[in-house]
């Protein structure tokens, strides 16, 4: 079985169900979205530890006259996302089928495009190919949010789209100029495939540019500050699902991105923009954590919550040393896993609070709804880094890796890690705890709601026992990817000794 | 069975006790759940027991264990597994926290009945035993760490047990947030280590020490402080300690287990510990003993002054945390561990009759309204006066034989040392005092209404409950203590542990009686092998001398407290207006909430808004996003603007652009 | 009348030449026009109302189905015609090819219009025909005669073309408008390709290469600055027809009053013809001179592409918007101009034929709207149209994403190479200028996409807000509640009973799924363009 059906899958699916009727298309989709799940974990099964470099190799000419290859293939670095994006994407959508949206079909087309697409831009091994996923990623979002948000959403959705495009646009330049300038610099034919391109490393010159277009690309989907405007607008107007996956998910395709792309293709830059890139993350840490603490929307906690993450995954990856990679890689799982479901349980909080998600019509919820608390709980220590959650052992590599490369920065950003605990608990606090809100009405969790929560959490707690799962999977290709970017920093090192 | 094989049922049955009353909180009538959770940790105290036997079973040399189930984190030059390691040391932690952890929960088994949150608190009393349990028997860094923030999160949990009260919210958060910090240095602390010796194996890294780092080491000192960071934030060492007298918002019985008994004394086990690491970083080390010395001292003058019962026997409990520092840190580690001990006797049996006080007084809690329980309560009152005495260091309870151990050890060790001793001794004092305060205000004096009450046979209830700190009407429903109160003269879940513990102040001292019996020290000396302090200990004349001076200071120190409260009943008030300075600051608590709710608080808060309101709208809506827009915005503006649609018009841009572009070319012929 | 004048031109050119060859085969799809043309004209005299409006439009799609036919009979073989007058090579070839299927697709969507029935289906399509006729010649014109005989036989059609709704007076008007800077246009270029013969003291392309470049090495000709004045004047020349800033204005007002099919063929298939000749002279003619009109062009493409896209920003009507967007993407193109190379080329005739697709897909949509209601050209008119006329929504959704370059369309395709070709010819600056506006060009055409799906339906000819709506530009109709929930999602993907005009409709869904389909499969389209590459064989 090729990786071509699964990533294609999803919007197969979405187009099929287009042809059952109204009702049931959210189970369709639903049930659907759980067999992509089990493709994806039978590739799991089958992946090979020992092996090295890419498996389930699919490779044909896409535009020969480009030198564009369909490539895609698996290893250590995404095969643990590529499930990761499957499993949510069934959560956000097993939610939502229990839900009225009005066009559904149209509603499910979008996720189904906006899953293939993800894939698509974690399985892919062709620069060209990465970017064109990469962008249409976007576009499904782009309905979603405007079709089915909430407040103002059109112009959040623009907004946002906008951002994110810009971005993406300017990598689109720096992706092109990857392949010309390699085959013009060593004179071989134009190719587009990343294996080919590792082995034509570009003038140092041509890297710094291209390096910058690849992070604004990047920088802006995480977001990390200052490419975060869209972030406030465009979450609060999302619907629940749409956000879930987005902030779950979307945001790891650009940190991806850095593993796969940037390090391996561009190690000069890499290094030389090191500091650069880890000030950025630390800014964003601080300041993410910062607005955490005083926002009084209980979704803007999340999603600022997840910048500050996103921050440390950056922290780990620019660390440039595979303590930070594997954390970071880590990490990533981790951030997905917690919040989708922080921001399913958003939804039901706000369920409780009278349609409400402001903080202060939350409290006391907890007294009618013990497990929907404890569910609550978990989910929020994993959020900060408790340690005995996995999202610690990602943190802790992390903090280890940027630790060994840079003491000072490392310790600054413990003070993110300390902030986490205060805007998680605040947010656990302020809503299930203190007297109860005004227009309150504490009831148990239900079906609807934690048929998507409870499988998560299970797989968290799972993954504090056994956080090696992942990283045993990873090794190999983290330290690949690294390779250039280390052997680069060694020779500066050389170079600075012996001037 | 081999000793890890007990190690790892300790740690199995109180999960397993979580697991059960959490999963099955719904079914579960009447006590069954607190019956559940005391017979878990009766198992694991027994599993504790066994390992003991076992460990005692095998030669001096051959008493360090490990032992691993799984990988857990090790890649990339980590090596983390899911490892325990079973020495004198952890076994005997482990006695003391299983041993104790189950009396108080057959205590509260009866304490926290008619409370709506009954199962939900043994689920995480129990949970709290099992972290407690996993930090003392860790095997590596990775694993200490996580028992360690276990712990802080279960405190967090049981100090906001009843999550209705702002109060109690807001205590778990300061709590856990300082408990956070400890972690934080915790974790760096392992990194300055690891970046050396490249494992985060206990034994492995005690063996490399002596190899990979030299004398007081920079790396070294530098991450012994910050292991010390984190055993502050533990035992509620100065500057990290405001969050301890908060955690009084919490259940008594927590109190008594929690913020008294074991977890507070994580910080001490910590250093004991990592002895090798502070051995070979004396600098370090000395820190510990005067932060030690500084917190006993400053405990000890608040404690005269609060008037809120639990919280005074919250500063006690500072206070001698401070002695136990204060001794692991020179490195009188037999002595400091016995007090260790003899403290969680006495101090959990002080907070027992404290929650029987409590009770009695339908939840009020400050001494100013309470008197008179003599008669009322005369079980509580005997405990109580026993626990006191021990307290108060009064010969022959074990209290005595054990604080003035470590007095003894630090005068051994001369010079600056002395001073610190000097201090013990100044504590000790104060010490005497504020215990006979409490028992002379609680139980002496004119009856209060609720004594008299109580002597009539029938408890106080108030008839609406409020929280005795704010004094606001509970809002009564779950998360709130419990509508009828519980007297250990009247349930006998309460009286027995109650009286096992009394019997244990009174004898607990025996272990270790200088030039008679030295059971403790000879029991961890396989674990302090390899230290070159534990060695050299005072003569056993200057022991006894030590325990004499102590003995009359702690007599000098309950005459006093007699002198103010009994004989002279007006005596505090004339005092208290004498030197009001002196008694602002010690009331404010030395002002440390302040400090660092100015130094911290408000800026993180200030911070957060600025980051909102400026940041965000103005730097980042305004500037980046604003700027751009507004520019391609004036742009469409001009262009639409010449498009007027006039023919003319256009003619006139045409030629201006025909002449733009043949002026171009010229200019370039000429180049 | 205009075809005569045509004729006698090219007949005494071929007089003058004294009776040259002339490969017959290689003439073929001129003849096939011209001939076609004559046909349409005669049968338009013809009283049945059968034969004008069923006959005439079959026949005039018959004609340029022919002409393809042949067009693509001579595809490869590459032969200069009339003793070099006209270069019948695979440029010219794939060229012809995009003016025929825009021709077609205008004849078609104009089947029901207003314009031909008020100008008389004979003349409206045979004038058609022979604006196609002027382009073919244009574009394989090797000779500065040639090329100013295949300049005018393209416009002067199209000025009559856009006045085609007599009654109407936006449609003359903009008939008139474009006649007098139409002819503005015409006279510069006069001027310009005059100068050029007095410079190099020839007319037809090869010669004027050659004394160029032999005036690169003598360092004479290249300073003179009669030769580039008489550039100069060219490009103004055929920068007016291309609507390149600064010599754009005519373009908005023009699309917006001309009969919209006529706009759609000028959108297309003009701007297609100006890119070729532009291709024709700069890549071959002066070729030498690149040094020196090599910059002009890139300032002007980077002004054009400013313009056009913050032009387009917050205009209210369709066409407009689509004018503005048309001269953006001229900017596009012209950079495959700039950079002189076979690699550009092939970007250029790749973009232009992605670019028919799209624009012809979304001016089909428009026309269906116009017919449906007397504001049809608004945007807000679009409201809720997702949900009434899926099968509208979906072409003109697919036109707006895939002209902002999103993958998945030709759109990006096009994108792609053009960025390619100005990276590999050292233009990198030009490339981010390119993607610079098309970042601007999202805030209009995500605009349009927004008003389809997420606003609810405007019963009353409710106008968008003036003012500009830069990024972020949501502001628009009054945005009701909820997302469209009054659509009656049963009938997604609709059926065709809610299409009234079921023609319109089949060009915008044809020309939208191979928007699509090219989109994710384009290598037929990169043949197709590789060829066109190839055929000029000065560059490389």
């Amino acid at each position: 079985m090729t990786l071509s059906i699964l990533i294609w899958l999803p919007l197969a699916i979405s187009l099929l169900v287009s042809q059952v009727p109204r009702a049931a298309v959210g189970r369709a989709t639903a049930v659907g979205s759980l067999v992509t799940l089990g493709i994806a974990i039978s590739f799991l099964a089958r992946f090979k530890l020992s092996h090295i470099g890419l498996q389930f190799l699919t490779n044909r000419e896409w535009i020969p006259a480009l030198g564009i290859h369909y490539k895609l293939g698996l290893d250590g670095l995404n095969i643990a996302l590529v499930v990761l994006t499957t499993a949510l994407f069934s959560a956000a959508l097993v939610w939502a089928s229990f839900r009225e949206w009005d066009r559904p079909r149209v509603f499910y087309f979008h996720f189904g495009l906006a899953q293939t697409a993800v894939l698509g831009a974690f399985c892919a091994q062709d620069l060209a190919l990465f970017v064109a996923f990469f962008d249409v990623m976007l576009i499904p979002f782009y309905f979603l949010t405007g079709m089915w948000g909430t407040g103002d959403r059109v112009r959040a959705t623009t907004k946002l789209v906008i951002y994110t495009l810009v971005g993406s646009f300017f990598m689109l330049v720096a992706a092109i100029a990857t392949g010309v300038l390699a085959s013009e610099q060593h004179g071989t034919p134009l190719t587009f495939a990343l294996s080919a391109l590792q082995a034509l490393p570009l003038s140092k010159t041509s890297q710094e540019w291209i390096f910058l277009g690849f992070a604004v690309a990047f920088l802006v989907k995480m977001p990390l500050v200052p490419f975060h405007g869209w972030l406030a607008d465009g979450y609060k107007s999302m619907p629940i699902p749409a956000v879930a996956v987005f902030s779950a998910i979307l945001s790891k395709v650009a940190a991806y991105g850095f593993l796969r792309i940037v390090l391996p293709l561009f190690p000069y830059a890499s290094v030389h923009f090191q500091t650069l890139m880890l000030v950025i993350a630390l800014v964003s840490i601080l300041w993410a954590t910062a607005i955490a603490f005083t926002t009084p929307e209980a979704r803007l906690v999340v999603a600022y919550s997840s910048v500050a993450q996103l921050g440390f995954i950056t922290l780990g990856i620019f660390s440039l040393r595979p303590e930070g990679a594997q954390g970071a890689l880590l990490q990533m799982v981790n951030h997905g896993l917690v919040t989708l479901p922080m921001f399913l349980i958003v939804a039901a909080l706000a369920a409780r609070a009278g349609g409400s998600e402001k903080l202060r019509d939350m409290g006391g919820i907890a007294f009618r709804a013990p497990v929907l608390a404890t569910l609550f709980l978990i989910v929020t220590f994993a959020t900060l880094a408790m340690p005995g959650s996995s999202n610690f052992v990602g943190e802790f590599m992390i903090l280890l890796g940027l630790f060994k490369a840079k003491l000072v920065l490392a310790l600054i950003a413990s003070a993110g890690v300390v902030g986490a605990a205060v805007y998680a608990l605040r947010l656990f606090i302020q809503s299930m705890h203190n007297r109860v809100g005004p227009r309150v009405s504490s009831r148990e969790i239900g079906l609807p709601e934690a048929a998507a929560i409870v499988p998560i959490v299970g797989v968290i707690l799972v993954l504090a026992f056994y956080p090696q799962f992942g990283l045993r999977r990873s090794e190999r290709a983290v330290r690949a990817a690294l390779a250039p970017a280390q052997l680069q920093q060694a020779a500066s090192l050389t170079a600075s000794r012996t001037p | 069975m081999s000793p890890t094989t007990f190690g790892w049922l300790i740690l199995l049955f109180p999960l397993l006790g979580t697991a059960l009353i959490g999963l099955s909180s719904r079914r579960l009538g009447g006590r069954a759940a607190g019956w559940i959770g005391t017979g878990a940790i009766a198992l694991s105290f027994a599993c504790a027991i066994g390992a003991l036997i076992a460990l005692l079973g095998r030669s001096e040399a051959h008493r360090e264990l490990g032992s691993t189930l799984w990988n857990y984190d090790s890649t990339v030059g980590v090596d983390a597994s899911l490892s325990i390691l079973l020495d004198p040391l952890s076994v005997f932690m482990a006695l003391i926290v299983s041993g104790v952890s189950m009396l108080i929960h057959v205590y509260s088994v009866a304490y926290m009945d008619s409370d709506r949150g009954y199962s939900r608190y043994f689920a995480y009393l129990n949970f709290f035993v099992f972290s407690m349990l996993l930090l003392v028997l860790a095997g590596n860094f990775l694993l200490l760490i996580v028992g360690w923030a276990f712990v802080g999160a279960a405190s967090y949990m049981l100090i906001s047990f009843w999550y209705r009260r702002k109060t109690a919210t807001r205590a778990g958060m300061k709590a856990f947030v300082i408990n956070v910090l400890g972690d934080v240095g915790l974790v760096f602390g392992t990194f300055f280590i690891f970046r050396h010796t490249g494992t985060l194996d206990l034994l492995g890294t005690f063996r490399d020490v002596p190899h990979v780092f030299t004398h007081n080491q920079g790396d070294l000192v530098a991450g012994c402080l910050l292991l010390l960071v984190g055993a502050f934030a533990k035992s509620a060492q100065v500057p990290l300690h405001t969050w301890l007298p908060d955690a009084m918002e919490g259940p008594t019985p927590v109190s008594a287990l929690i913020h008294a008994a074991t977890m507070v004394t994580a910080g001490v086990y910590l250093i004991a510990r990592m002895h090798p690491l502070f051995e070979q970083a004396p600098a370090a080390a000395d820190v510990g003993a005067i932060v030690g010395g500084a917190t006993l001292l400053i405990a000890a003058t608040i404690a005269i002054v609060v008037t809120d019962l639990k919280r005074v026997i919250a500063y006690s409990t500072m206070s001698q945390i401070g002695y136990m520092i204060m001794g692991v840190s020179v490195g009188a580690y037999s002595a400091a561990l016995f007090h260790l001990m003899t403290h969680s006797f006495f101090k959990a049996l002080l907070f027992m009759a404290a929650g029987s006080i409590i009770s009695a007084m339908g939840g009020e809690q400050s001494l100013d309204r309470m008197g008179g329980f003599r008669r009322a309560l005369p079980f509580t009152f005997i405990c109580f006066i026993i626990g006191g005495l021990a307290l108060s260091g009064m010969p022959p309870f074990s209290g005595w034989l054990s604080k003035d151990d470590i007095i003894a050890f630090l005068d051994h060790r001369g010079g600056a040392f002395e001073v610190l001793g000097i201090i013990g001794y100044l504590g000790a004092l104060l010490t005497g005092i504020y215990t006979f305060r409490m028992i002379f205000r609680a139980f002496f004096g004119k009856p209060c209404e609720q004594a008299r009450e109580l002597e009539q046979g029938h408890p106080f209830h108030a008839e609406v409950p409020r929280n005795p700190q704010t004094g606001e009407e509970e809002d009564t429903d779950v998360g709130f203590p419990g509508p009828d109160h519980h007297i250990a003269e009247r349930d006998w879940p309460m009286k027995v542990p109650m009286a096992a513990l009394a019997v244990l102040a009174v004898v607990g001292g025996v272990l270790q009686i200088p030039g008679v019996d030295d059971s403790i020290a000879r029991f961890l000396a396989p674990t302090f092998a390899d230290s070159h302090l534990v060695r050299d200990v005072p003569s056993t004349s200057a022991d006894w001398l030590g325990l004499a001076v102590g003995a009359a200071i702690a007599i000098t120190g309950i005459a006093i407290a007699y002198r103010i409260w009994i004989v002279k009943p007006g005596t505090s008030t004339k005092l208290r207006e004498r030197f009001a300075p002196v008694y602002t600051v010690l009331v404010n608590k030395w002002y440390f909430d302040e400090l660092i709710d100015f130094l911290v608080v408000r800026p993180a808060q200030w911070s957060g808004r600025f980051a909102d309101s400026v940041l965000e709208r103005v730097v980042i809506a305004g500037g980046v996003t604003g700027s751009v827009t507004g520019i391609v915005r004036a742009g469409s503006a001009a262009v639409r603007r010449a498009q007027t649609g006039f023919v003319r018009y256009y003619a006139a841009l045409v030629v201006v652009g025909i002449s733009g572009v043949a002026l171009y070319f010229l200019i370039s012929s000429s180049g | 009348m205009t075809g005569l004048s045509a004729y006698s031109t090219l007949a005494a050119v071929s007089h003058q030449l004294k009776g040259p060859h002339i490969d017959w085969p290689a003439f073929s799809p001129l003849i096939a026009l011209s001939v076609g043309a004559l046909l349409v004209l005669l049968v338009g005299l013809l009283s049945g109302v059968v034969a004008r409006e069923r006959v005439v439009p079959m026949l005039t799609i018959g004609s340029l189905l022919v002409t393809m036919g042949f067009e693509i009979a001579r595809f490869h073989d590459h032969t200069s015609i009339i003793s070099g007058a006209l270069e019948i090579d695979d440029l010219a070839l794939t060229l012809d090819l995009i003016f025929a299927v825009a021709a077609i697709a205008a004849v078609v969507l104009s089947l029901r219009a207003r314009a031909p029935r008020e100008a008389g289906h004979g003349e409206y399509h045979s004038l058609l025909l022979f604006s196609v006729l002027g382009m073919a010649v244009l574009v394989s014109a090797q000779n500065l005669v040639t090329l100013f005989v295949g300049f005018e036989l393209l416009s002067i059609p199209l000025y009559v073309l856009c006045a085609a709704e007599a009654h109407r007076e936006g449609s003359l008007e903009s008939g008139l408008k474009y006649l007098v800077i139409g002819s503005v246009g015409s006279a510069t270029l006069a001027y310009g390709l005059a100068l050029i013969y007095g410079a190099t003291g020839s007319t037809d392309f090869a010669g004027i290469a050659n004394a160029v470049s032999v005036g690169k090495l003598a360092g004479g000709v290249l300073g003179d600055p009669m030769l580039l004045t008489g550039i100069a004047l060219v490009i103004v020349g055929f920068a007016f027809k291309a609507s390149v800033a600064p010599f754009h204005q005519w373009t908005p007002d023009v699309y917006e009053g001309a009969p919209t099919p006529i706009t759609a063929f000028m959108a297309t298939a003009t701007k297609a013809a100006a890119l070729g000749v532009f291709l024709r002279f700069f890549d071959v003619a002066v070729i030498g001179a690149q040094n020196k009109w090599a910059p002009a062009l890139a300032t002007l493409a980077t002004i054009t592409i400013l313009v056009g896209n913050v032009g387009a920003l917050g205009q209210s009507s369709l066409k407009r918007m689509l004018g503005y967007s048309g001269v953006a993407q001229a900017g596009y193109m012209l950079g495959g101009v700039v950079v002189g190379s076979q690699l550009g080329v092939q970007a250029t005739v790749l973009y232009l034929a992605v670019y028919l697709a799209m624009n012809i897909a979304a001016f089909a949509v428009i026309i269906a709207q116009e017919d449906d209601r007397p504001d049809g050209d608004d945007i807000s008119a679009l409201a809720g149209l997702g949900a009434r006329r899926p099968w509208l929504a979906w072409p003109l959704t697919i036109a707006m994403l895939s002209l902002a370059g999103i993958p998945g369309t030709v759109g990006f395709i096009g994108k792609f190479q053009l960025i390619h070709a100005l990276i590999n010819g050292d233009y990198t600056w030009l490339a981010v200028v390119v993607v610079i506006g098309s970042m601007i060009s999202l805030g209009y055409y995500l605009r349009v996409v927004a008003v389809i799906w997420m606003s609810a339906p405007a019963p009353a000819p409710a106008r968008a807000p003036a003012g500009p709506a830069g990024p972020g530009g949501g502001v628009l109709a009054p945005i009701a509640g909820g997302s469209a929930e009054v659509d009656d999602s049963g009938r997604w993907p609709g059926s065709a009973s809610s299409v009234p005009y079921g023609e319109v409709a089949f060009v915008a869904l044809l020309f939208a799924a191979a928007s699509i389909l090219f989109g994710i499969f384009p290598s037929p389209l990169f043949h197709f363009a590789a060829h066109a590459g190839q055929a000029i064989t000065g560059i490389f």
